[in-house]
């Protein structure tokens, strides 16, 4: 049985339709990479895929399937059980997710109490040793901060950290480096590549830097216009397809020693 | 490489502080000193937290060094006050890394792109709905996304916004904060473009905070690598890759996930994590995750010194000392 299915799938905002027809499969283990046009629908897709669209968000056709299941009459408390532990999330900007009044640490206390029965004693320090392991030094000072105070790089890796806190089977990353200099890139997505390799973990990839989504996809899609304009493995997608914008977004990838404008 | 009598802002020594939990003490940014010129860009990279946005905000005063100043027209620029400093925000402008925080999500987006416009007087009213139409497509929008509100867009929509806002004031300086890192690349392409044709017409000069060295590369004109608080490296961008020096800068360089990688090695990266810029070595910052430190490194900070024209570094390595 495939983990995640979306059959038909379209999205509409109000009466607005977004994303068109959309089918997806992937199995246990797998990391998809989604690329495309900035307003194409990349994050309405995945967000749909958690239950998280904003107002006025909805599946309008089709369906989406984890585990063989239907997401789409999913309660509350079903939700709150499958987040965070079977499928997780990791923003585009963990930054403006938090709650600028609220510390960081109490934001991450609550969430492990969400999903766990432990003392806040303990809650605390699994949220600074999943901060540490994200390699964000001084765990304790960064629980103690306000998102405001942390950089937009530092409030992203909280943000990584939070979602990798229950080795979920499928996470969902939006964009999760685009705020990260290339060193931190670099390490998040050696990371990421640990968790598919040690647990299995499936992940889809939002990602504007076409590098990063070859190197970690075994299976890419480029969006365009709410429709998937474009997909195959990586060697097809870089060598072998014709599609006219497949080809205008590798020919605007910036390269060291590339082309300069000035 | 740049003439003296070009330059339009200076920095010098400017450090900033801020307080931190159990009575310690952060700094942001440790004696900087940066120069930009007229017609030129300035790409600032470094690690994330080192202190690249907090530098970038006080040329737009939006917060305060705690020593230095900032030269612009003959004038330091972190001591404006009052009407004055309302009017040179006309003359610097800014696109904030995260935009969202600075719309008002009850304004339009015509409103929102013209707002400045109409604080100074520059068009009336009446302009409003063509003139938002007309940055709107500069930035690869629709015209009709003037009537739509922010939080009803895609995070890479309302980063146009905020560029479309920024340049319609036509500023001597535009200081971009990561403010293409959620566009798809060809949109970005088009966005650099743009404003690579400003600042061929306008003379207009650049400072752009990124974290793609291929992109920045491809339009500055100097770059200047900061960690945890300190330049480290300032050099030409052009064929960074060949003169890059100092071992941090090499990092970032050996880190760049490219198309012609080869994809099944594994990553790379420094395996260490940044210290915490509350406990910065005493020696150089990038000591503890060096693979060329030396015991100096560990005692003593190197400072910048000049190895060619236009290119500076803070290594051990380069200076006679050692
Ligand atoms: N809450 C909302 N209400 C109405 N329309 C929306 C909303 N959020 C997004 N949209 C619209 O839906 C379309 C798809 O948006 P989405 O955020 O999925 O794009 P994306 O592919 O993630 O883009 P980006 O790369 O810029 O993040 C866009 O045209 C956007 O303007
Ligand atoms: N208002 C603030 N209060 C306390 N610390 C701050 C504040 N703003 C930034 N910092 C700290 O200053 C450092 C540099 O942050 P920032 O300039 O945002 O980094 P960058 O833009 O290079 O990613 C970080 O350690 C951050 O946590
Ligand atoms: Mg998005
Ligand atoms: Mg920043």
């Amino acid at each position: 049985m495939a983990l995640l299915e979306l059959k038909h799938t379209d999205i509409s905002y109000g009466k607005r339709l977004i994303v068109k027809d959309c089918n997806l499969t992937m199995n246990q283990g797998e990391i998809v990479s989604i690329v495309g046009e900035s307003g194409s629908g990349k994050t309405t897709v995945i967000r749909a895929v958690l239950g998280l669209l904003p107002g006025g968000g909805k599946v309008t056709n089709g369906d989406i399937l984890f585990e063989g299941e239907t997401l789409l009459n999913k309660s509350k408390d079903e939700w709150r059980k499958l987040r965070g532990t079977d499928i997780s999330m990791i923003f585009q900007d963990s930054g403006a997710m938090m709650n600028p009044t609220r510390k960081v640490g109490d934001a991450f206390v609550e969430y492990i109490l969400t999903h766990e029965k432990i003392s806040r004693k303990d809650a605390w320090d699994k949220g600074v040793e999943m901060l540490e392991r994200m390699r964000l030094p001084d765990g304790n000072n960064i629980m103690r901060s306000y998102p405001f105070q942390l950089s937009g790089g530092m409030r992203q890796r909280v943000g990584i950290a939070m979602g990798m806190t229950y080795q979920p089977k499928l996470l969902l990353a939006d964009e999760p480096t685009s705020a990260l200099d290339v060193t931190t890139q670099a390490q998040i997505i050696r990371q990421f590549m640990e968790l598919r390799d040690e647990y299995g973990t499936s992940i889809i990839i939002v990602t504007h830097n076409l590098g990063v989504a070859a190197y970690m996809a075994d299976y890419l899609i480029v969006m365009k216009n709410g429709v998937i304009e474009d997909q195959g493995d990586r060697d097809h997608m870089l060598h072998q397809s014709d599609n006219a914008y497949t080809k205008k977004l590798l020919d605007a990838v910036p390269s060291l020693g590339g082309t300069r404008y000035v | 490489m740049f003439d003296e009598k070009d330059m339009i802002l200076e920095a010098k020594h400017i450090t900033r502080k801020f307080p931190a939990a159990g009575g310690r003490t952060l700094v942001a940014c440790n004696d900087i000193n940066l120069k930009m010129y007229k017609g030129k860009t300035l790409g600032l990279v470094g690690e994330s937290g080192c202190g690249k946005s907090t530098f970038m905000r006080f040329l737009v005063a939006l917060d305060t060094p705690t020593e230095g100043e900032i030269i612009y027209k003959g004038r330091d620029i972190t001591k404006l006050k009052g009407e004055e400093l309302r009017q040179n925000r006309q003359n610097i402008q800014m696109v904030f890394q995260d935009p969202s925080g600075s719309f008002n999500p009850k304004m339009k987006i015509r409103d929102i792109i013209c707002e400045p416009l109409l604080n100074f007087k520059r068009i009336k009213k009446s302009e409003v709905d063509k003139v938002a139409r007309e940055y709107l497509e500069m930035v690869d929008l629709p015209g009709d996304f003037a009537d739509r509100y922010p939080h009803n867009m895609s995070g890479g929509q309302r980063q146009r916004i905020a560029i479309a806002r920024a340049i319609a004031l036509e500023p001597e300086i535009i200081v971009m904060d990561e403010a293409t890192c959620a566009l798809d690349v060809s949109v970005q392409k088009t966005i650099i473009e743009l404003i690579v044709n400003l600042q061929k017409k306008k003379n207009i000069t650049i400072g752009f905070i990124a974290h793609d060295l291929g992109l920045i590369q491809s339009f500055a004109h100097q770059i200047a690598v900061m960690y945890l608080g300190n330049i480290v490296e300032i050099l030409p961008a052009e064929d960074i890759d060949k003169h890059a020096m100092h071992p941090y800068t090499k990092a970032l360089l050996g880190a760049v996930f490219d198309l012609n990688m080869d994809f099944s090695k594994k990553i790379e990266s420094i395996d260490s994590e940044a210290p915490s810029p509350l406990d910065a070595p005493a020696g150089c910052p990038f000591c503890d995750r060096c693979d060329r430190c030396m015991p100096i490194c560990k005692e003593k900070r190197a400072s910048l010194i000049t190895v060619e024209e236009g290119h500076e570094v803070a290594c051990h390595l380069y200076t006679k000392e050692a």
